[in-house]
């Protein structure tokens, strides 16, 4: 069976002061229905910049998708129509923003916006549309919904705005839902109950969830799978349980390392030490090398291939070399 | 629910008018600006004097007739109804010049702040021709060559006026269109079109309305002016022909000059004391300092 979104050597590049550089790099991802599939990674990693290639949303220019595929269902999202991918956006693709308290446009009731959304996609009339939006709002645990329908988004907090957003996400039943890092500017009592909601959402509609994150917290609870990219590349990619329970590549184990668990005597909060590299400075070799403690020659000479060197895939030549 | 918010809904437009409502000067401006429009809307529908009428000896002063209580200008017509019935073609004037402006500037500007590239590249050089040409002569040339009708005038003054308008949606719309709320709208399917009209400009619409106000009041100078230079329309009574037919008696006579010139006053001040009662009640942090 294949996948119902398929990622397939993804290469997207930017124009800059700096040249040409590549924002992603032979990045390959695939999800089924009714799936999972959480991508973490420190900023900058090309997170956001791999939801809104599937969205068809990368701004251009500067941005282009300069190789490899996006399938929808077989469908190469990089080579239709820009009125066809129109017509997927909401409906068949739909995605969720980091900042609930700005994706929300300000002059508008949210009960019209998500009506709007309805009515961009499905034959029915404002009054309809609106019936609709009330209801979705009640699925997604917003009480007295007939009122708030007819709020503004500024009467609301950033926990009812994400519902909101939610609701607008899935009001056309998308069968692919992006939400990049929707629990970030949440509280965290209110993020355990949106990252509820988004379950409960999809074992109602079936629909494959990629979760964008940085919090290995968000993966443990959300994830079926997990994608870890760095620098514009996937440097390790497995089961949630796989990666979090036996973290190969030594970024993915200081991601994981940098969890604080309660109770176990930690004073000091660990970091990873350096930043990621700035894209136009990535050099023929390992773009983690700068920052890792297993790094030897072969590492500032060539690029790691995600390949299976035991127990799953990562790109690590120290993995490979079996010196970790 | 934790993440109930309970306080009364107030969309941003009553907001604003809460604010404005409680801006004195603001309110000043509403009322004196509703007597003219009322009184004019009186004199054009229900008052039954011909401004053009010689009713009695010319320059009689104010106050000496009860029934001109205005005087009479050069010609011995009541300045009373000329004021009364000039009122309206003046303000139609201000009001369709203000709207052409808005029309040319939000669409201009709205395309090129959104498309940004060549097209705002080309936009703005022509923003720029217009910019650089001066208003006042352009205007008269352009009622020169056309008759000089009503519409000639509104036109001619719409025409010249909305470069500043044109850059002011720019600004907005180049703004706006980076703000997240246009991403999602994107997300969910809109065409660029809706981006443009029901995502941006609603959005970038307070300072619009700001400037669309105080355009009218601009509009209205313009007139005056072009009247008075002897290029309004003749055949139709407006407070700026009665000035220009007026001005070489000035020294005989100052009432039919002052009166007409009061009511331009008047109404464009009142027009700019609403203008900057907008601008405070959509700008609270500006109104702060």
């Amino acid at each position: 069976m294949s996948a119902l979104l398929e990622i397939e050597n993804l290469r997207v590049a930017f124009n800059t002061r700096h040249g040409e550089v590549t924002a992603l790099d032979s990045v390959s991802l695939t999800v089924n229905a009714g799936e999972t599939l959480g991508v973490v990674g420190e900023s900058g990693c090309g997170k956001s910049i791999t939801a809104l290639s599937v969205m068809g949303l990368i701004p251009s220019p500067p941005g282009r998708i300069a190789g490899g595929a996006i399938r929808l269902a077989g469908e190469d999202l990089t080579r239709v129509s820009e009125a066809r991918m129109r017509a997927l956006r909401g409906a068949e693709l739909a995605m969720i923003f980091q900042e609930p308290m700005t994706s929300l446009n300000p002059v508008f009731t949210v009960g019209d916006q998500i009506a709007e959304a309805i009515m961009l996609h499905q034959k029915v009339g404002h009054a309809q549309a609106f019936r609709d939006a009330v209801a979705l709002l009640d699925r997604v645990g917003i009480p007295s919904p007939d009122r708030r329908a007819r709020d503004y988004p500024h009467q609301l907090s950033g926990g009812m705005r994400q519902r909101v957003m939610i609701a607008m996400a899935v009001s056309c039943r998308p069968r692919v839902l992006i939400a990049d890092e929707p629990t970030t500017a949440l509280d965290v009592t209110v993020q355990a109950q949106i990252f509820d909601l988004l379950n409960e959402i999809q074992r109602d509609f079936g629909a494959a969830i990629i979760l964008i994150t940085h919090d290995m917290g968000a993966i443990s609870e959300m994830a079926d799978r997990v994608a870890v990219m760095y620098a514009g590349r996937v440097i390790e990619e497995a089961d949630a349980d796989d990666v979090l329970d036996h973290p190969q590549h030594p970024y993915t184990r200081g991601l994981i390392s940098c969890i604080p668990a309660l109770g176990k005597g930690d004073t000091e909060l660990r970091e990873i030490p350096g930043v990621v590299p700035p894209l136009h400075r990535l050099g023929a070799g390992c773009a983690f090398a700068e920052r890792c403690a297993h790094r030897n020659g072969r590492c500032d000479s060539g690029k790691p291939l995600l390949v299976n060197h035991g127990h799953h895939p990562a790109a690590c030549h120290a993995v490979q070399e079996g010196r970790i | 629910m934790t993440d109930a918010v309970a306080f009364k809904p107030e969309s941003p437009a009553r907001e604003a008018w809460r604010m404005f409502r409680r801006n004195i000067p603001a309110m000043i401006g509403v009322v004196v600006l509703s007597i003219i429009v009322l009184a004019t809307l009186w004199g054009t529908f229900f008052f039954a004097g011909n401004p053009y009428e010689i009713v009695w000896a010319p320059h009689e002063a104010p106050g000496v007739a009860p029934e001109f209580l205005l005087g009479t200008d050069y010609l011995g017509r009541d300045i009373f109804a000329g004021l009364v019935t000039g009122g309206g073609p003046t303000l139609a004037v201000g009001a369709a010049a203000a709207a052409i402006t808005m029309v040319i500037g939000i669409s201009l500007g709205a395309l090129a702040g959104f498309y940004g590239g060549w097209v705002d590249n080309l936009l703005m050089r022509i923003t720029e021709f217009f910019q650089v040409l001066p208003t006042l002569l352009f205007a008269m040339v352009l009622v020169t060559l056309f008759s000089p009708t009503l519409t000639t005038i509104a036109l001619a003054i719409g025409v010249v006026s909305w470069p500043q308008t044109a850059r002011l949606t720019r600004a907005e719309v180049m703004k706006i269109k980076e703000l997240e709320y246009v991403t999602a709208a994107r997300a969910i399917g809109a065409k660029n079109r809706r981006i443009i009209w029901q995502v941006i400009l609603p959005n970038a619409a307070p300072p619009l309305i700001v400037s669309a106000t105080l355009t009218i009041g601009v509009a209205i100078l313009f007139e005056a002016g072009l009247s008075f230079l002897g290029l309004g329309d003749p055949n139709t009574m407006s407070w700026g022909l009665m000035i220009g037919s007026n001005r070489a008696y000035i020294l005989d006579a100052w009432w039919p000059v002052t009166f007409p010139g009061l009511a331009i006053f008047l109404t464009v001040f009142s027009v700019s004391l609403i203008g900057d009662g907008l601008n405070d009640a959509f700008n609270p942090k500006l109104r702060e300092r």
